[in-house]
């Protein structure tokens, strides 16, 4: 049976939600910046061991804390994928509580922290950067050259499949 | 008879005269005091007149003052233009309500009685007959436009967005999308109006309405094209909580048997 769930990327604006998302829906990316003005939707259906499932990806705009975001756009979320720019550190310096935020608030509702842009940074020092902040981030990503965003909703998914 | 009565019966003589003169006069002026003084009296005497004045005025009046006023009239429109419309605005925004309202009737009338007889057998029958008569294009385009029709159905889950189950006659953009954002905008609307147990109910774009029947926990969103009024929303009501009690049933699991009853729904508009 094919299994519908709603994704929410959230995270300060510039980070690339939208180009993440652009880029596992259309396989493409764009230089070009166009800030998301409240919500946009998007869809894509994959197939992991013969079983597919549909995410229904809410790209929700940029907010510097999560207690900005209209409540009722989080309703029914299956998981969350907490973005931050690897090139700036404004977007992360809120990390941890952000995070507790989403724990506290969404209980046993999946969570993927994604540091993206990982094409514009040496990856060993920004590794080293986070563990001394202790920020646990579980994708490296780059929407430009598209490593690892697969990765993100693959991992969802086998989640997903498990429950 | 002495001196003095002589002399008496000649003043007499003399002055009778004079004394009857004066005495007139003195009547006279006792009649004048009475008219002048005594309003009754005087309005008897002046009302003809003002009257007949007045009436010359008037008959004379727009030959005499027509331009003079018209002059005037000119220069305070130019030269107070704002109190011209704050005065005015009362007066000409009642007839200009009053005569919307009277053709917002006379149109709603009009479509009530379109949209009766396109529930109605004999309208159903009347559909059947041009449809074999073959009517002209613009003809049916007309009447496309200004009849109601479902044009697709969709079941959300409320919250997430996920779509439960849907129909359409025409191909659209993605059935899943379309859920989405319709529920983002429900979402949006409901949050910035926020008023507790408020609901989106209508969402308009030109010729197409989308209406939304909530629910508990999902709603029901119905594309419509053409004339969307009062009898037609009240049909529908009906028919979506028909379809939730014998269909829905508190049962939201089995999409294909709802894509099947929702299609059922459409084909029997």
């Amino acid at each position: 049976m094919n299994k519908s769930k709603k994704i929410v990327l959230v995270g300060h604006f510039g980070v690339g939600k939208s180009s993440l998302i652009r880029r596992f829906v259309s396989n493409s990316f764009s230089n070009d910046y166009k800030v998301t003005i409240g919500v946009q939707i998007l869809k894509r259906e994959i197939e992991i061991d013969q079983k597919k499932i549909t995410f229904i990806i809410w790209d929700i705009e940029g907010k510097e804390a999560l207690q900005e975001i209209r409540p009722s756009y989080l309703l029914g979320t299956s998981a969350f994928i907490y973005v931050v720019d690897a090139t700036r550190n404004a977007t992360y310096l809120d990390f941890n509580n952000e995070i507790d935020y989403i724990k506290n608030n969404f209980p046993n509702i999946g969570l993927v922290s994604v540091a993206n842009k990982s094409d514009l940074i040496n990856e060993k020092d920004f590794r080293a950067e986070i563990a001394k902040q202790n920020l646990v981030i579980d994708f490296f990503t780059s929407a430009k050259s598209g490593e690892n965003v697969d990765a993100i909703f693959e991992k969802l998914a086998i989640n997903f499949l498990n429950e | 008879m002495n001196d003095s009565d002589k002399l008496l019966i000649l003043k007499k003589l003399l002055l009778a005269e004079d004394r009857d003169f004066a005495n007139g006069i003195l009547q006279k002026l006792e009649s004048l005091e009475n008219t002048v003084n005594i309003e009754e009296n005087l309005s008897e005497k002046v009302n003809p007149i003002i009257d007949k004045k007045i009436e010359d005025f008037v008959a004379l009046m727009p030959k005499k003052l027509g331009p003079t006023i018209t002059e005037a009239l000119d220069f305070q429109i130019k030269n107070s233009q704002d109190k011209v419309v704050d005065a005015l605005f009362p007066i000409i925004g009642k007839m200009i309500k009053k005569y919307i309202q009277q053709e917002m009737k006379i149109l709603s009338d009009n479509i009530n009685n379109q949209v009766q007889s396109t529930f109605s057998v004999s309208g159903i029958k009347s559909k059947a007959k041009s449809m074999f008569k073959g009517e002209s294009k613009k003809k049916r385009i007309f009447d496309e436009l200004s009849n109601s029709k479902i044009e697709q159905i969709f079941i959300v889950e409320k919250g997430s967005g996920a779509l439960l189950s849907s129909t359409s006659n025409d191909d659209s953009i993605d059935d899943d999308m379309v859920a989405g954002m319709l529920t983002a905008i429900k979402s949006f609307v409901e949050d910035a109006f926020a008023k507790k147990n408020q609901s989106l109910e209508l969402i308009q774009y030109e010729l197409y309405n989308i209406y939304i029947q909530n629910f508990n926990t999902y709603y029901i969103a119905v594309v419509i094209s053409g004339v969307f009024d009062a009898t037609f929303k009240n049909n529908l009501e009906n028919k979506l909580f028909d379809f939730a009690t014998y269909h829905i049933k508190n049962d939201l699991s089995n999409g294909i048997y709802l894509s099947e009853k929702l299609q059922e729904l459409l084909n029997h508009e």
